[in-house]
Parts: structure tokens; sequence; C-alpha cells
């Protein structure tokens, strides 16, 4: 009897089970080509760059649904490389291809010929995470050149206010502080990118840099920064951004990808680029950038095809380009070697389809660039070189990629928004918007006197409205001043028809709107408001016209209890997790023991 | 009586030989004898495989370098310019402090279960030490990265402003008087990496001191106490002294751990390849993290020199533990007990 029930109830339980299965599958298949849903996946591993680590791990999350499991170890592209070569991953992920005349004189690599394939898999910026404080109030805007950043990364430039990073930024009073240069410390594709655009840019800088740190004659570029006494050396992306966010760490900056800033909700640099113009590597800054990039298009050698030329972007005159944009590549096995089959070439080419098609959606979200519609064509053509692999066929407008326009040009950089006046170099003050992690936190600035109008002291309100403006002299907290206006800017109305065309407005102050739309002159808070950014700012000594302290200042508190209580709570629960037990066994331990 | 006492008889003139006393061993005796001393033979022959196969692996780099891979403290295997003397520095100089900041703190703890604890608190203490030593040790490597680095920092800080002037805690570029200074000058160092290191090998130290100190007989103990001892006066007089080549095994043990502590330090050191005593300051290394940090991405010579840095730590180890080992055995109460 007892048998036959479980027998039954086991039969009940597998066809709830199979009916739920069926469920899923209907549900997902319209997602995804039918045929990946049902299908049986070996487990497949990949390692390398830890700066596309944050996509690659939202596309290994998501391919989960289809029963594709795929590990990934985010040890840096060099790590990567070797173990690809070594036969001891699946794939790697290598933001550089395969070095075979590396100039900082390590050793080549030498993979067999036709036993790999290229794959850009994401685009992104290399950001320049800092962790400034100026009179105790974080800086979120910060602007540097790319001379003052290279400075500040060859031990050059040592002190925040060394006059060069001053004039960069003219709204700021930078602190006597010591600059923390922050870099990799293990080998790694974004340390590889960041010497080549130092290279390419300011070669006498590197050069005598390399020299003082001992690695002379061999000053190419490399992915083992060289580092001096007072750099801090991190490994991963991961480590170098965990640095520069501790408390401690006040005057770090380092360079991670741009969705690592994000993450850890500190502010970025923004750069000045060729056109004048302090950019963000904003996922549409990026996309623009890379317009410039000359991609490898000799399909007959696969050691070279799709590999990128970023010269064009180090120098490209659009006023929203980021220097520091590239690509990052999956490395694909073209032959069955080491631990990889076909079985999990299968595997291998359902996930990169995945990552080509439905996962470029996502990208923008986590900081990272989607690729344009010619890489993704053709990753699909790399894709069939994996043996096993299950060709799909892909209509590319049903990817839903935010970069596809029906004539083949890249939406996403055509709307990509074109910078503030303010954030153009030469002018009196800068924008106070925040950065990176911190978007919504603006940084007050000094009051603009170039055009004898008001100050810039207001910060814009974002457009969800979240952070109210934190300067007491404002009186409209609905203003958008920092905001270009459509009047100001072409590319708003007529979206980039000529993405080379700088705005019209090219004075900070014509862009910095003198009188507010709700009519209420702005007012200048130096004298009156008690509020000198150098002193630092009590909101309670506002103009007359200010409501009261600030909802910002308000909404601390309360996070500030919610947060001590969980962490109370976690204390609490973690002291129990070790003393319970303890008690527990020793409890029964004497109670067995006969007395 | 009389059998009892009867003398063997010996032929005049012969010198006495003792009698051959033969036991047979049974069946499962020897069986028992065979897996017990071949499993300890084998352990003896993983120890030489060990050190032959470094060897083998390390003789590359050896050979390049010769005696300047000891006096060496670059790390370029590419250039041929490479050696362990900074990194040994740096894992001796983790240790150090690892080993002074547990050894008081495991003598005491040990102290306190084995002689003050009430008894229904003691078994309690004894599982909660045993529970740190299983702790794996990233997870101390992020706790010590992520919470522990920013506390220890303003001690750092505050031992480099009183005891700057040791040249021990001196730190470059640090201005204790500005307060715009960077406290990033004391953060990733070899103290920080040491502290988290002593919270990995306190329990072992407090393992072996623990054992020991209970072994005290209890006659001297109570024998102190008749005397009018205070129990610090027992403590002091009768417990320390038996078990002081227990506390010295222990911490070397200990030692030989806080050595070969790869990952936790890894995560917290920022690596540099020089030659310093100066502990508190940014920039350390250690032999095993260098490894860790370079395996994965080391070429066929590269990862000889590695090879040989684990051979020149495996030997430093060896030395300490058979040290260790030595002061246990000669001590009193370590005859008797293997710790």
């Amino acid at each position: 009897m007892i048998p036959r029930f479980v027998a039954r109830r086991r039969t009940v339980a597998l066809s709830v089970v199979v009916a739920v299965g069926a469920l899923l599958a209907g549900v997902t298949s319209p997602l995804s080509a039918p045929s990946v849903a049902a299908e049986n996946y070996q487990r497949i591993s990949g390692e390398g760059s830890s700066w596309a680590a944050n996509a690659i791990d939202a596309m290994r999350v998501n391919v989960k649904q289809f029963g594709i499991t795929v590990d990934y170890n985010p040890s840096g592209s060099t790590a990567g490389r070797k173990n690809f070569l070594n036969g001891t991953v699946d794939f790697a992920a290598s933001d550089i291809p395969f070095q075979f005349k590396p100039e900082d004189g390590s050793a080549p690599e030498s993979p067999a010929a036709g036993s790999y394939a290229y794959m850009p898999v994401v685009a992104g910026g290399t950001a320049f995470m800092y962790n400034l404080k100026i009179n105790g109030k974080r800086v979120t805007n910060l602007r540097l050149s790319g001379e003052n950043t290279v400075k500040i990364f060859t031990g050059v430039i040592t002190m925040w206010n060394d006059p060069a990073i001053q004039k960069d930024n003219p709204g700021l009073v930078m602190p006597a502080r010591k600059v923390v240069p922050v870099v990799r410390s293990d080998g790694s594709g974004s340390t590889a990118q960041l010497t080549k655009w130092m290279i390419a840019l300011h070669k006498p800088l590197w050069d005598n840099y390399c020299k003082r740190s001992g690695r002379a004659p061999a000053c190419g570029f490399t992915s083992f920064y060289p580092t001096i006494s007072g750099m801090i050396g991190q490994g991963q992306d991961l480590g170098v951004a965990g640095y520069v966010s501790q408390g401690f760490a006040e005057g770090a900056i380092g360079y991670v990808n741009y969705s690592y800033a994000l993450s850890s909700q500190f502010p970025v640099a923004k750069l000045l680029n060729s056109a004048g113009y302090y950019t963000e590597p904003t996922p549409q800054n990026v996309a623009v950038s890379l317009l410039k990039a000359k991609i490898n298009t000799n399909a007959a050698d696969p050691s070279v095809y799709l590999t990128q030329d970023l010269s064009g972007v180090y120098t490209d005159t659009d006023p929203r380009s980021y220097e520091l944009s590239s690509y990052s590549y999956l490395i694909l096995p073209t032959k069955v070697q080491g631990q990889f089959n076909e079985a999990k070439g299968k595997t291998l080419a359902a996930f990169s389809y995945y990552a080509m098609c439905q996962a470029q959606q996502q990208s923008e979200s986590l900081g990272y660039s989607p690729m344009p519609i010619n890489l993704v064509k053709a990753s699909f053509d790399q894709i069939k070189k994996i043996p096993g692999a299950v060709v799909q066929s892909i209509n590319i407008q049903q990817c839903k990629n935010p970069t596809f326009a029906a004539d083949g040009t890249n939406t996403l950089a055509k709307t990509a928004p074109q910078p503030q006046g303010c954030d153009k170099t030469g002018g009196a003050s800068q924008c106070p918007d925040g950065t990176g992690g911190m978007k919504n936190v603006p940084t007050q600035v000094k009051p603009d006197p170039g055009n004898g109008g008001p100050p810039i002291t207001t910060p814009p309100t974002t457009p969800g409205g979240t952070t109210p403006p934190t300067n007491p002299g404002d009186t409209t907290p609905s203003t958008n001043p920092g905001d270009p206006t459509p009047s100001t800017n072409p590319g708003d109305t007529t979206p980039s028809t000529n993405p080379g065309d700088p705005t019209p407005s090219t004075n900070p102050g014509d862009t910095t709107v003198t009188t507010s739309p709700g009519g209420v002159v702005p007012v200048d808070t130096t004298p009156s408001g008690g509020c000198d950014p150098t002193v630092g700012c009590d909101p309670s000594v506002g103009g007359p016209e200010v409501g009261g302290p600030l909802p910002t200042t308000l909404s601390m508190p309360t996070s500030q209890v919610t947060s001590f209580g969980l962490i109370l709570l976690i204390v609490l629960l973690v002291i129990a997790l070790v003393v319970v037990p303890a008690f527990a066994w020793r409890y029964f331990a004497t109670k067995r023991m006969p007395t | 009586m009389d059998t009892l006492t009867t003398r063997p008889s010996v032929a005049e003139g012969e010198p006495a030989t003792p009698q051959p006393l033969t036991s047979r061993r049974i069946r499962s005796d020897r069986a028992f004898f065979g897996i017990v001393s071949s499993s300890g033979v084998l352990v003896l022959a993983l120890m030489v495989a060990v050190g032959v196969f470094l060897s083998y692996q390390a003789f590359d780099a050896l050979q390049a370098r010769g005696l300047a891979f000891f006096t060496t403290s670059e790390w370029q295997p590419d250039r041929n310019q490479f050696g362990v003397a900074a990194v040994l520095v740096g894992t001796l100089l983790i240790a150090l402090v690892a080993v002074a900041i547990a050894l008081p703190l495991s003598i005491l703890t040990a102290l306190f279960i084995v002689e003050v604890a009430p008894t229904w608190l003691r078994s309690t203490l004894v599982a909660l030490v045993d529970l740190m030593a299983a702790v794996p040790s990233v997870v101390y490597g992020l706790w010590g990265l992520f919470l522990l680095q920013g506390q220890v920092v303003g001690v750092s800080r505050w031992i480099n402003s009183w005891f700057g002037w040791i040249p021990f805690f001196k730190v470059n570029g640090a201005d204790p008087t500005s307060p715009l200074s960077s406290a990033s000058v004391y953060s990733a160092s070899a103290f920080i990496a040491g502290v988290v290191v002593a919270m990995m090998v306190m329990p072992i130290q407090c393992v072996v001191m623990r054992e020991v100190f209970s072994q005290v007989p209890p006659g001297e103990r109570e024998g102190a106490f008749a005397l009018g001892s205070t129990r610090w006066g027992m403590i002091r007089v009768v417990t320390l002294p038996f078990g002081r080549g227990g506390m010295i095994g222990g911490t070397m043990l200990g030692l030989g751990r806080a050595l070969g502590e790869t990952i936790a330090v890894l995560l917290i050191i920022s690596p540099e390849f020089v030659i310093k005593f100066r502990v508190l300051e940014v920039g350390a290394n250690s032999v095993s993290s260098l490894i860790a940090l370079r395996y994965s991405e080391a070429s066929g010579f590269e990862l000889s020199g590695l090879m040989a840095a684990g051979l020149t730590l495996f030997a430093v180890t060896l030395v300490v533990n058979f040290t260790a080992s030595w002061f246990i055995a000669r001590s009193r109460s370590g005859a008797s007990s293997e710790a």
C-alpha cells in the first residue's frame, strides 16, 4: 500500500513539474529561439576580464533560465588569455587581443593558428573613480584633462590642489590633499588600454615614468602597471573600486570600468576630449566615441579580425566623445582543444548568441554600451566557427538592441545628448552635476563671475526629481538651469545630423540660465546666504526665500536609522549563529554524559 | 618463595647474557602496524616529493639567477631581474606582526579557559576558539579588507604619531600634524595584513597552549595554593613554567601558519617589491601572495621563478616547524604530549 501511494504521489509531482516546465518553456520560447528552451546543455567555464565582468555576470545569470550554466572567473584579462592557452577554461574574456609581440618585454603569447576567434561582447569606458571631499562634502563633478590624468598616474602631480588640477576645476576649491593613485596589481586589460592611451597622447610623460619605476627599457604598453612608492596596487576592478570607496581612502583615484563606479555609488572624473569638453563615459558617450574605432575587417586573418584600433577615438572631435572608450572581447575556441569539446561548443554558442542579442538590451543599465549592428552581425558569423555550434537564424531587429536603427546607423550615438555648455573647457566655473554612481548628488561650485550675471550655484534637479538642490540660495527647486535648453542645443531638436558640430553656445555663461523659467531671480549666495564654498555651507543660514532645511539633509537621518537598525539586526543574527550552536552542543554533550 | 628467587643457571666464567625476548605479533597486530607505519612513511614521502618537485621546477630560475636570487628585491622575470629578498622580508614581517599580536592573546585566552573560566563556560569557549580556526581564510581576508582595515588605519596613525621615532614605526609620507594628510599611507600595510593573520593564527596557538596548561600536575597546583599562593601566583610559579615548552612550540606552529598565509594577505596588501621594515607604511608583500597573484598569468620562466620562491618559503617553514617540535618535545609538558 505505502509504496504504491508514494509512487502515485511521485507521478503527481512529476506531472506537476512537467506542466510547470511546459508552461515555462511556453513563456520563454517567444523570447528566445525555441530550440534553446528544452536543450540539454553542458556546463562551461570562462575566465578573464574583470572590466567586462559585470556585463558577463548579468548574462550568466540570465541564461540560467535556459538551463545554460556558465562559470566565470573575473581574474583579469591576462590570466584569462593564459588559461585559455593552457586549455583550462572553455572561453576567455579579454580587453586586448593575444600579445604576439608584447612591448613590455613579457613573454609572447602564441595561440595555435585557427584555434580561436574574437567576438566583441561589450563596449564601455574606463572611468577614473575617485574619493575626494571638500569641507567634508563629497566632490561629484571633478574634471580632469588627459595630461593631468597621465600626470596623476605617473606620479608627477601629487597634490589635489596642484594648479593644473585647479585649472581643470575652476568651480571648486581643491583641497591640499595628497593624490593616491590606485592601480591594478594583476595583469589587466584595463591597464593595457590605459597605458596605450597614455603612450598615444603623452609618450614623454610615460617614458619618463617608466624609467623612474625601474621598468626601462621596456616602456611599451603593458598589462602590468609599474608602481612607484605612494601608489596602491589592488587586484581586479573590484579591488580597485573597493579600495577607492573606503572611508579612509580620501584622495584616492583609480581606473575601473564605469559600471563599477555605478555599483559602488561613487563619482567618476569627467575627462577632457579633443573637442574641448569634459565628458563622462556614459553608454551614449561611449557609443559616440566608438564610431571612430577602426575595426579590423580582414576576415582572412583570425588573429586580427574584429580587433580594435582606438587611435581615432583618442583624437575624436565630437564634443560628446570619451577618449578611453573601448570594446572587450570574448575569445572563442574554434577547435576542440584542452577540456573543450563539441558538447560544450553547443552551450558556448547558445550563450554567445544570447550575449550578442538579448543581453545587449541590458548593457546600458549596467553602465556598458550595447554593441552596434555591424559588430553583432560579424559576431554571429564568429559564433558559427565554434565546433558543435547550433546555428540560429536570428532576425537581428528582434534583438531589441537600443543601438539598432532601421537604416543601420547607431541610434544610441545619434540620440546622445550634447554636453552642457558648462562642461566646456576655459569657462570660469563648471557644471555642478554629479557623475557616475552619484549622478543625483550635485556639488556646489563657485559662482561664475565671467558673465557678470548670477552665479551657477544652483545644482539642477534630476529628471526624476529625487534629489533636491542643496544650495540654500536657490528659490526654485523645480528649475533646471544646468540642463541645456533646447534652444541652445541643436543636438536635441535635430538628432545628430551633424554630430561633429559643437553647440553654438560655447560660452558657459550662455547656457547657464540667468533667470529661471519660473521667473525667480537666483540669489547671489556668497554675500547674502553666508555660504562660501571655501568655508562650507550651513543650509539653515540660507536666504530668506529658502523654506527651512533641505529635504536631502532631512532624509539622511531616516536612512541612517534604517541602516543602523539593519546592521544591528545582522550583528545579532551573526552572534546568535555563532553562540547558539556552541551552547546547544555543550548542552547535549553534558546531557549525554553519564554522571 | 624459593622458586621465585632461583637464579637462572649460568656457566661459571662466562658473562651473563640477557635472555632473548621475542614476541610474535598476531595477524591483526601486524596489519595495524603495517597500516600505521606505511601512512607515517607516506607523509614523509609526500614531504620529500614536494621538496623534490619544487627544486626540479625551480631549477631554471635558480640557475639563471644563482645567489642573486636571494639578494634581489625586484620581480621582473621576463627581464631576468628577480629575487626573493623583498618578498621574504615582507613575509617575515607580516608573520612577526601576526605572532606579536596573537601571542599575548592566545596565552591569556588559554589561561582563562584552563584556570579561570567556570566549568560551564569552558567547553563553550573551547568550541568558539575552535570555530575561529575553522573560518576559511578568504572570509578573514574580506573581513579584514572591508571592515578591519578602516578601523586599524586609526590605530596605525596613533602608533605612528607617538612612536614614529622608532624606525620600525616610521611612515614615509605621513604627516600626523596635518588634518588633510591622507590616511591611505597607513592602509594596505604589513601591519594590517599581520593583524588579520593574527586572528587566524591565534586559535592554533591557543589550542596547543590550552592542551599544555591543562596538563599541569594537580599536585603542584594544589601545593601552590596550600602554600598560600593566589591564583595569579599559582599561574606564575606553576602553570607558566610548566607550559613554557608548549608556549614556545605553539608560537612557532602559529608562525609557520602565518608565513604561509595567502589569500587574506593578498586581498589586503598593495604589492611592492622593496625591502622595507616600516610595517605601518602602505605597501607590503609576501611569498605566498606573490605566487597567488602571478601564478595564473605567469610565463614558463616566471613560473620557475615562482616555484623557486615557493621552495624558499617551504624551507623556511620546515625550519620553523622543526624548531617548534624540538621545543615541544624537549619541554617537560611536551614530552608526553604531541601537541
